[in-house]
C-alpha cells in the first residue's frame, strides 16, 4: 500500500511549485496509473515515493512505513523503474541482476528460477552475459524491468515503463503487472499512453501543474466529465 | 569558419559548464559556496607561489653570474610541455572518443576536422590553466629579474599561447592513428588502455634515452666548454624536448637574429603540427571515432551449469558493491589509466628520474645514508603515502558514478555500508600504490628491512585517512552531472581540493615532527608519538565518513 499525504516539492528556492500539496492512496492489489502532461510532477511525485527526492511537505509511507524515518524498511519493500535505463553499463546484464540480488538478499535459488524464467520472457537469454554497453535502449529497459521484478517486491514504481519496448515486450510487461497486483501487491506508474492506461489501471490519477485535478477509476472519470474516452477526459482536464 | 567558432564557443560552454554554474550561482543561489572555495583555493595557492618564487630567485642568482640564467626558463617551459605531453594522452583520448555529446556531433552537417578542433580548443584551454601554475610564474619572474624590455613580454606571451601546441598536436596525431587501429578491434576498451600504456612507456623511455645521452660526458673538454657556452645548460636541460629551448632562445634573442630565428622556428613549427592534425582529422579522426562507443557484445546462451556458477546467494551488500565498483572502474578506461595507472605510473616516473639523472640518485642516496634512522623511515612513509594516495579514487568515488547515482539512493543497503564498500576499494588501489613505492623504496634507494617494514606500517595507517579525507571532500560535493568520463576524475575540482587537503595533512605532521624534534624528545619516541597521531588520524577521518555518509545519502538529490 502507498500513502501521500499533502505531499510538495519544490524548486528554484520556492519559486517553481513541481509538487503542490498532493494526497493519493494506493491500495494492495491496486495499479495506480498517474498521468499528466510534461512537466506536470509525475516524476517528481514518483522521485519522492522511491527516495530519490526529500518532499518538502508531507508524508509518504508504504505498507506503513515512512520513506523518511524508515528508508531503509521502505527501500526493502519497494523497487523502481526510472524513466531513462541509466544503468552501470560497463557490466554484463547477468553482473547487473546479480547485485541487485546481492543487495536486496534474494537467495540463489529464487534469483536462479526468476532470471531465468523473465529472461526468456524478454527474449534477452542470449544477451545476458554481454557487457549492458552492448544492448539497446530497450533491451536496457528489460534488464531493468527485471531487475525491479527480481527481488519479488510489495510495492513496484515504474516511470513510463513501456517507452523503448517492442510489442511483444510491451504486451509481457503489462500481463506481468497484473500479475504482481493479483498476489495482492501495489503497483504505481506513470505513462502517456492513453489506451494502457485505461485498459490496465484498476484507478488512475491526473496531475497537472502539481495539482493532482481527478482521480478515480476509468468510470469515475467518465461520469465526473461526462467524456467517452481517457484521451479527451485528459485533454480536457489539463486545457486550463 | 564561423561554424568552427560557434562549435568551439559551444564545447567550451559545455567544458567549463558556466551556463549551468551562471545559473546555479547567480539565479537559483545555490552553488554560492563555489565561490568561497574558488577564494580560499586562491589563498592556499599563495605560499606554493612564493615558495616556487624563491626557488626561481635562488636559481637566477646561482646561474646568473656563471651566464647559463637562461636554463631557467627552459626548465620551466619543459616542465611544462613534458607535463601536458604524458597528461594529455587522457585529455585527447577522453574529449576527442568519449565525450558524451558525439553522438549529437556526428550527424551534424560539420566536418570531422570542425569537431576534432573545437575538441582540441578546449583541451588547449584547459591546458593554459593547467600550466598557468608551472609556466606563468617562470615567463614572468625572469622578465622581471633580467629587466627584460618591451620585446620580451610580446615574445611571453606568444610563447605561452603556443607552448601547449606541440605537445597536444604530438598526442593528438598519436591518439587519432591508435585508435583508428583501436576502432578495428572487438576488444576496444582493451586496446585503448595497452595503447595508451605503450604511449607513456615510449615517451618516459624516449626521456630515459635522451637524458643519458646527455648527461654521459664528464670529461674535463665538456666541462670546460659548459662554462664557456652561454647556453650549454640550457642545452643540456632542454635536450629532451628541443621546442623549448627554441622557445628559450626565442626569449632571450632579442627581436633579431637568433631571438626572431627561434621564434619563426617555434610557430612554423606549431603551426605546421596544428595543420597536420588538420589534415588528419579530415581522413582518419571519424574512422576511429564512428562507432568506437558500440560494444559488440558476444551472443551466447548460458548453461544451467555456469549460469548457477555465476550467480551468487544471500544478502552481501557489502562485497556486492566494493565489486562494482572493482569492476567498473577497472572497465573504464579514462578512470583505469587515471586511478591504478597512476599509482603505478608515480613510483615509475621516479625510478626513471634516479637512473637517467646524472648525480641525483647518489645525492639521494648519500642524504639517506648520513640521516638518522627516524628520519629515513619518515621520508620513505611520505614516499609511499604519496604514491599510494594522491590519485583521484577516493575523492571522485562518488562523481564516478554519475547518473547513475540513483541506484545506491535507491537499494535497501545503508548509507554506511556503501560507503565502507567503496573505502575498501580506494584503499586497495592505495596499497598496490604503496606496494609499487615500496618496489623503488627497495631496489632504489636500497633501505634496510626494517626501515621499510616501519615505513610501510606508517603509511598503511596514514592511507587510512587519507583515503577518508578523498571521500569526505568528495561526498560533500559530488559531481554528479558529467558528459565526459574525465570530468568525473580529471576534470573534478574534488580531486584537486582532496590533494591540497592531504598535502596539508602531511605538512601538519610535518610541522608536529619539528616541534617534537626541538623539544629534545628522542627518536624512537617521536616515532611513536607520530604513529599513534596517525592512528588517531585515522580512526577520527574513518568515523567522520561514515557519519557523514547517513547524512548526505539522505541529503544529496537526484
Amino acid at each position: 500500500m502507498l500513502d501521500l499525504q499533502h505531499v510538495s516539492k519544490s524548486y528554484n528556492r520556492g519559486k517553481i511549485k513541481a509538487v503542490d500539496d498532493l494526497s493519493l492512496v494506493v491500495s494492495p492489489g491496486e495499479i495506480f496509473g498517474f498521468l499528466g502532461p510534461n512537466g506536470a510532477g509525475k516524476t517528481t511525485t514518483i522521485k519522492m515515493i522511491v527516495g530519490l527526492l526529500n518532499p518538502d511537505a508531507g508524508t509518504i509511507t508504504v505498507n506503513g512505513f515512512d520513506t523518511q524515518k524508515n528508508a531503509l524498511k521502505c527501500k526493502s519493500i519497494t523497487t523502481y523503474v526510472p524513466d531513462y535505463p541509466a544503468i552501470y553499463d560497463r557490466l554484463s546484464g547477468l553482473e547487473y541482476l546479480n547485485f541487485i540480488g546481492d543487495v536486496y538478499g534474494v537467495p540463489k535459488k529464487d534469483r536462479l528460477e526468476r532470471i531465468e524464467k523473465w529472461l526468456d520472457i524478454f527474449e534477452l537469454t542470449q544477451a545476458i552475459s554481454s557487457p549492458i554497453q552492448s544492448y539497446s535502449h530497450g533491451m536496457k529497459q528489460k534488464t531493468v524491468l527485471i531487475a525491479a521484478l527480481l527481488p519479488a517486491p510489495q510495492v513496484m514504481v515504474l516511470d513510463e515503463p513501456m517507452v523503448g519496448l517492442d510489442p511483444r515486450a510491451s504486451h509481457h510487461l503489462k500481463e506481468l503487472m497484473r500479475e504482481h497486483c493479483d498476489q495482492g501487491k501495489t503497483l504505481f506508474f506513470s505513462t502517456h499512453i492513453m489506451e494502457v492506461a485505461e485498459k490496465l489501471c484498476d484507478r488512475i490519477g491526473i496531475i497537472n501543474k502539481g495539482k493532482l485535478i481527478a482521480c478515480g477509476t476509468m468510470a469515475e472519470l467518465k461520469r465526473l466529465n461526462e467524456e467517452q474516452s481517457l484521451e479527451n477526459i485528459f485533454l480536457e482536464l489539463t486545457d486550463k | 569558419m564561423r561554424r568552427l567558432l560557434t562549435l568551439v564557443r559551444v564545447a567550451l560552454k559545455v567544458n567549463f559548464g558556466l551556463s549551468v554554474l551562471y545559473h546555479r550561482v547567480f539565479k537559483e543561489k545555490k552553488d554560492i559556496w563555489i565561490v568561497l572555495v574558488a577564494a580560499l583555493a586562491l589563498i592556499g595557492v599563495f605560499p606554493t607561489l612564493y615558495g616556487y618564487l624563491k626557488l626561481i630567485k635562488g636559481l637566477y642568482g646561482v646561474l646568473q653570474p656563471l651566464g647559463q640564467e637562461q636554463a631557467i626558463l627552459t626548465f620551466g617551459l619543459l616542465a611544462g610541455q613534458f607535463l601536458i605531453l604524458l597528461f594529455g594522452l587522457y585529455y585527447v583520448v577522453s574529449a576527442f572518443y568519449f565525450s558524451k555529446d558525439l553522438g549529437m556531433l556526428i550527424p551534424l552537417p560539420l566536418k570531422p576536422f570542425e569537431v576534432m578542433m573545437s575538441k582540441f580548443t578546449v583541451i588547449l584551454v584547459n591546458e593554459y590553466l593547467t600550466v598557468l601554475a608551472i609556466v606563468a610564474p617562470v615567463l614572468v619572474y625572469f622578465g622581471i629579474l633580467a629587466k627584460a624590455g618591451f620585446s620580451y613580454w610580446m615574445k611571453a606571451l606568444v610563447v605561452y599561447l603556443l607552448l601547449p601546441v606541440i605537445p597536444l598536436a604530438i598526442v593528438s596525431l598519436l591518439v587519432v592513428g591508435m585508435m583508428r587501429v583501436v576502432n578495428l578491434s572487438r576488444k576496444k576498451d582493451a586496446l585503448i588502455i595497452v595503447g595508451s600504456l605503450i604511449l607513456i612507456t615510449a615517451g618516459l623511455g624516449l626521456q630515459f634515452v635522451l637524458n643519458r645521452s646527455a648527461g654521459s660526458k664528464p670529461d674535463a673538454e665538456a666541462m670546460a666548454k659548459f662554462f664557456t657556452s652561454p647556453d650549454s645548460l640550457l642545452r643540456r636541460v632542454g635536450a629532451g624536448f628541443p621546442p623549448s629551448v627554441w622557445a628559450t632562445k626565442a626569449l632571450t634573442g632579442g627581436f633579431s637574429g637568433a631571438g626572431l630565428l627561434n621564434l619563426l622556428i617555434f610557430a612554423g613549427t606549431s603551426l605546421a603540427l596544428l595543420y597536420g592534425i588538420l589534415v588528419m582529422a579530415e581522413k582518419l579522426f571519424y574512422r576511429g571515432l564512428v562507432g568506437i562507443g558500440e560494444i559488440s557484445g558476444r551472443r551466447k546462451t548460458l548453461s544451467q551449469a555456469e549460469m548457477s556458477r555465476m550467480i551468487s546467494s544471500g544478502r552481501r551488500p557489502v562485497k556486492a558493491i566494493f565489486r562494482r565498483e572493482w569492476r567498473i572502474m577497472n572497465r573504464t578506461p579514462i578512470f583505469l589509466l587515471n586511478g591504478v595507472l597512476t599509482v603505478i605510473l608515480i613510483p615509475v616516473l621516479f625510478i626513471v628520474m634516479a637512473r637517467s639523472g646524472t648525480g641525483d640518485n647518489a645525492f639521494i642516496l648519500k642524504a639517506m645514508g648520513s640521516a638518522k634512522p627516524v628520519y629515513i623511515i619518515l621520508a620513505a612513509a611520505g614516499f609511499l603515502l604519496i604514491s599510494g594516495c594522491l590519485n583521484g579514487t577516493s575523492s571522485s568515488t562518488f562523481s564516478r558514478e554519475g547518473s547513475q547515482f540513483w541506484m545506491s539512493k535507491v537499494i535497501p543497503v545503508t548509507p554506511r555500508e556503501q560507503v565502507i564498500a567503496k573505502f575498501l576499494h580506494s584503499y586497495v588501489i592505495a596499497l598496490v600504490g604503496i606496494a609499487a613505492g615500496l618496489v623503488v623504496v627497495i631496489a632504489v634507494l636500497r633501505l634496510k628491512a626494517a626501515v621499510c617494514v616501519a615505513a610501510a606500517a606508517f603509511a598503511l595507517t596514514g592511507a587510512v585517512a587519507l583515503t577518508a579525507v578523498g571521500m569526505i571532500i568528495d561526498l560533500a560535493r559530488p559531481l554528479l552531472e558529467w558528459t565526459n568520463p574525465q570530468k568525473a576524475i580529471k576534470q573534478n575540482l574534488n580531486v584537486l581540493l582532496a590533494l591540497f587537503a592531504d598535502l596539508g595533512v602531511l605538512a601538519v605532521l610535518g610541522i608536529f615532527l619539528r616541534f617534537l624534534v626541538k623539544a629534545g624528545i628522542p627518536g624512537n619516541a617521536i616515532l611513536f608519538i607520530l604513529f599513534a597521531t596517525v592512528i588517531l588520524l585515522s580512526s577520527f577521518s574513518y568515523l567522520f565518513l561514515l557519519r557523514l555518509a547517513e547524512k548526505r545519502y539522505q541529503e544529496i538529490e537526484v
